[in-house]
């Protein structure tokens, strides 16, 4: 049998490496072939992906919880800054909560095959760099959600929302100043062009990412080809692709500090340790707000 | 009964096209003062949300009335060249499969919002529910399917020949 | 039958319908629907008609769409745009065809604010087509020039195709934009070139106006001032980084709200009137657009375009016989598509082709891109003429495809100029980034 694999974003993506061709290898021989449909083939952007999903229009789907934030309010917390413990991976942290049960409500008709986080967030900024809170005062910062808004607004900067196909021109004329997101999506917007001074190591949180499987769809699948997607469905699949986020994450930060002519600055412990005294209390607001300490705390593995 | 069911349908057509119009009004007035805000340092918390939500009911709210105004856009190529019949056969056509597209759109969208219902969508910064929208489209997909079958009726009732979507030159 | 066979037999009830005089959105839906119902399943295509209406509908991107339209209307309502025309036939009026060239060259300037040849014919068409009637130019000529001209957003940065081509295939953006100047210029310069040879050839086209003193010329440039004023304060704000090229088009219709306004010239009565125009016209273009997604997906599923991809690879031809296929079959599917969702389709298929075979990527970005823009006017699917039908419903689309052939003609001139002749679109790149 042959299953719909769609997304949006180009072949070349990390996605295609990382994650698509690990899940069509371990299904290899099985009968069960998995057919990908890139560049929003099935349907136009990224928001009604989980829907495509739910509804039939493709039976596996990639996306963002960001995009999408309401149907995700305890994943994204993992999203959060100081969410994610030093020397845990991101996977880990979502797939323990959705192991105990508490993430199973936001994923309704769908079997998740891979839940995982982006590289850290870091700044992207244009002539401008960053070492304390003091810098960002009064600049404009892209954000994409709530969360992260309410982040930059406590850092005293000015959240600006706006498309991701508009940024790098937003950056070239200086409507915004800089945008706060992974390493990677540098190369995926060619942002290195007009941005010039790269601030790592802030505790900004992550992104996280999903790939589901129709329920009624998975449950069709004959005994052999099920237990193919089993193989590798959960963590083993999600690690593989946050490994592939983090190299492509490190291969651009490579690629920016050869060139010379940026910026690339990693923060020293002190120097994010004055920028965890603001973003970090934003994250508890957000999480005693919402009642979701126990999903935190599960999480984390406490 | 055909003129009372026109008539209604005349109003609901105005009455969308009206609330379509006030859509365009906020999104510009809503986009000004995220400028000008911005400028300043505050810029309009969910502008975004906003404009693209507002998008979605101008777009369809002036759906019917477009229909109405023979707005839509035909290919008239080979229209000298046909006989009498063969474009009101066309014109009829249009009409039943315009209805029968936006009575497509008006039940796919009612599943669609009940999932949006499941899931909780909702805009991204203010969190505008996506079911209301969806709501609203329907309501609009159903007024111009209604003012379609109304003229393909009354295409079908009419001498020869008829221009069901020829423009008013 | 197979994916493919029922992808071309899907093409051809299009032409069918489309010769039936059914609405090119509505047959557009039918046969998209249709497709992905037997190519997919039923489901599949039902929800598609749900989520990609509300996706499109709601694309922060397309949000411009009515925002320049509404500018056109209040700068037409107010008179705004007859004392823009009114400046230019002062000016340039006593040459044949003058008109038409300013119409180009205000094509060329939009563009250098909108990557969007929609928004460009939109903006520009409702401005200048009732201003070329006005002074009795042929209907053939002055659509045509909106049709070509608008194609000319996608070309001159900032440039939407050329931001999904560096998407799609990892190239920079910034050498695209710089690649896109010079030709861009080129084909500007062909089009006044076009209308030259035209209105010489047939007088009638853009007649020539008296000559004017110079007092006269400087009387009309001051009637021009208010929305010279708003064109200049819009450019500079997208660049100076105040507002971003979509919020542009709000920037723009306010101020041409507030000047109307100012100048006593707009009721509200005239506002609503305007935006009402506008929001029909809206619906008018974004249901066509929708449909076009439709389309895209169909043909994806039939897997026509790997099938093309299939057979670029077993051809034994040099590598600029490859390149000619290539921009050909891109000139075929221009026949159907959208622009962007060629690219989409295609893209993936096409450019390791490219790679392979040592063609210039960022050469290859301003092909692709001027055969996109082909596409935008070429019959049955013509994007942008239909956005010119939408603002002029008086003239048949008939008149406005035989009014854009001497533009395709010059398209497909300067597409072979620059097939010949790399540099016209290397030079800036190689230049200046090196
Ligand atoms: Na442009
Ligand atoms: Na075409």
């Amino acid at each position: 049998e042959t299953i719909k694999f769609a997304h949006w974003v180009p072949p070349a993506h990390t996605l295609t490496k990382s994650t698509i061709e690990p899940l069509q290898a371990a299904v290899e021989g099985s009968g069960l072939e998995i057919e990908v449909y890139p560049g929003g083939e099935l349907g136009a952007g990224p928001l009604e992906q989980y829907v495509r999903v739910v509804q039939g229009v493709a039976d596996i789907v990639w996306g963002l919880q960001g995009y999408t934030s309401s149907q995700f309010p305890k994943t994204m917390v993992s999203e959060l800054p100081g969410a994610l413990p030093e020397g845990m991976t991101g996977y880990d942290l979502i797939w323990n909560a959705y192991d105990a049960g508490l993430l199973a409500e936001e994923f309704p008709g769908t079997v998740p095959l891979a839940l995982w986080l982006s590289e850290p967030n870091v700044f992207i900024m244009k002539d401008i760099d960053v070492r304390t809170p003091d810098d960002l005062q009064g600049l404009k910062i892209r954000v994409s959600g709530s969360a992260a808004a309410a982040t930059v607004e406590a850092l005293g900067a000015t959240p600006v929302q706006m498309p991701a196909g508009e940024i790098y021109n937003s950056l070239q004329t200086g409507l915004i100043d800089g945008v706060i997101t992974g390493a990677s999506a540098i190369g995926d917007f060619k942002l290195d062009e007009v941005a010039n001074s790269y601030t790592l190591n802030a505790p900004l949180g992550h992104i996280s990412f999903y790939v589901v499987m129709n329920q009624a769809k998975y449950d069709s699948l004959p005994e052999a080809e099920r237990a193919a997607i089993d193989s590798i469905a959960g963590r083993a699949l999600s690690q593989s692709a946050e490994d592939g986020w983090n190299a492509r994450a490190q291969q651009v930060i490579d690629e920016i500090s050869a060139t010379g002519d940026n910026t690339v600055y990693s923060l020293s412990a002190d120097e994010r340790a004055a920028f965890e005294a603001i973003t970090h209390p934003v994250t508890d607001e957000i999480v005693s707000g919402g009642g979701y300490e126990d999903v935190l705390k599960t999480m984390q593995g406490m | 009964m055909l003129g009372i069911v026109q008539k209604w349908a005349d109003g609901l057509t105005r009455l969308s096209a009206l609330i379509g119009t006030i859509g365009l009004l906020t999104e510009v007035v809503v986009i000004l003062v995220d400028v000008v805000g911005r400028f300043f340092g505050h810029p309009l918390t969910g502008a975004q949300d906003i404009s693209q939500m507002a998008m979605v009911v101008l777009v369809f709210g002036a759906m019917a009335m477009c229909d109405k105004v023979g707005g839509h856009i035909s290919v008239d190529l080979f229209e000298n060249s046909m006989p009498g019949w063969m474009v009101r056969t066309g014109d009829v056509i249009s009409a039943l499969l315009g209805a029968v597209i936006f009575l497509g759109l008006a039940w796919t969208t009612w599943d669609s919002a009940g999932l949006s219902k499941m899931l909780n969508l909702a805009t991204n910064i203010i969190g505008l529910p996506k079911v209301y929208f969806q709501y609203f489209i329907i309501a609009a997909a159903l007024i111009t399917a209604l003012g379609m079958i109304l003229r393909a009726i009354s295409l079908f009732l009419s001498p020869l020949p008829h221009h069901g979507y020829k423009e008013k030159a | 039958m197979s994916q493919e066979v029922i992808g071309l037999v899907g093409m051809a009830i299009l032409f069918v319908l489309l010769g039936l005089r059914v609405p090119v959105a509505f047959a557009m839906f039918a046969v998209g629907f249709v497709g992905n119902w037997i190519l997919n399943s039923p489901a599949a295509a039902l929800s598609q008609l749900a989520s990609d209406s509300f996706s499109l509908a709601s694309s922060a991107e397309l949000v411009v769409v009515p925002l320049f339209i509404l500018m056109g209307n209040v700068a037409t309502e107010t008179g705004m745009s007859r004392k823009l025309y009114d400046a230019a036939y002062a000016t340039i009026g006593s040459i044949r065809g003058g008109l038409a060239s300013s119409t180009v060259i205000a094509c060329g300037g939009f563009a250098a604010l909108s990557g969007s040849s929609v928004a460009s014919a939109l903006t520009i068409g409702r401005v200048s087509l009732a201003e070329m009637d006005r002074f009795a130019y042929d209907n053939r000529l002055s659509t045509g020039v909106v049709a070509a001209g608008g194609t000319l957003g996608i070309l001159i940065p900032p440039s939407t195709g050329f931001v999904i081509y560096a998407l799609l295939t990892q190239e920079s953006i910034g050498r695209l934009f710089l690649a896109g100047v010079l030709p861009g210029l080129l084909l500007l310069g062909m089009f006044i070139l076009t209308i030259t040879i035209l209105t010489w050839w047939k007088p009638a086209y853009g007649p020539a106006g008296p000559k004017t003193t110079m007092s006269e010329k400087g009387r009309a440039m001051v009637g021009a001032m208010p929305i010279l004023l708003v064109i200049l304060l819009t450019i500079g704000g997208i660049y100076g980084g105040f507002f971003s090229p979509v919020e542009a088009a709000a920037v723009g219709a306010g101020l041409v709200i507030l000047f109307g306004a100012a100048m006593r010239r707009l009721s509200f009565a005239m506002l609503w009137k305007a935006a009402k125009d506008s929001v029909v016209t809206t619906a008018t273009v974004m249901l066509i657009l929708i449909s076009a997604y439709m389309i895209k997906t169909f043909l994806a599923l039939s897997h026509i375009p790997q099938a093309l991809g299939g057979f670029l690879e077993t051809l034994a031809v040099p590598t600029l016989g490859v390149l000619a296929i290539m921009l050909a079959i891109y000139l075929i599917l221009g026949l159907f598509l959208e622009g962007f969702a060629m690219m989409v389709l295609s893209m993936p298929i096409f450019f390791p082709v490219v790679q392979q075979l040592g063609i210039d990527p960022i050469w290859f970005g301003v092909l692709v891109v001027l055969t996109l823009e082909m596409g935008l006017i070429s019959p049955p699917v013509g994007l942008n003429v239909f956005i010119v039908k939408s603002v002029a419903p008086g003239v048949p689309l008939s008149r406005i495809f035989w009014g854009v052939v001497p533009f395709w003609i010059a398209m497909l001139i300067t597409l072979i100029v620059l097939v010949l002749f790399p540099q016209i679109s290397l030079l800036l790149p190689n230049t200046m980034i090196g």
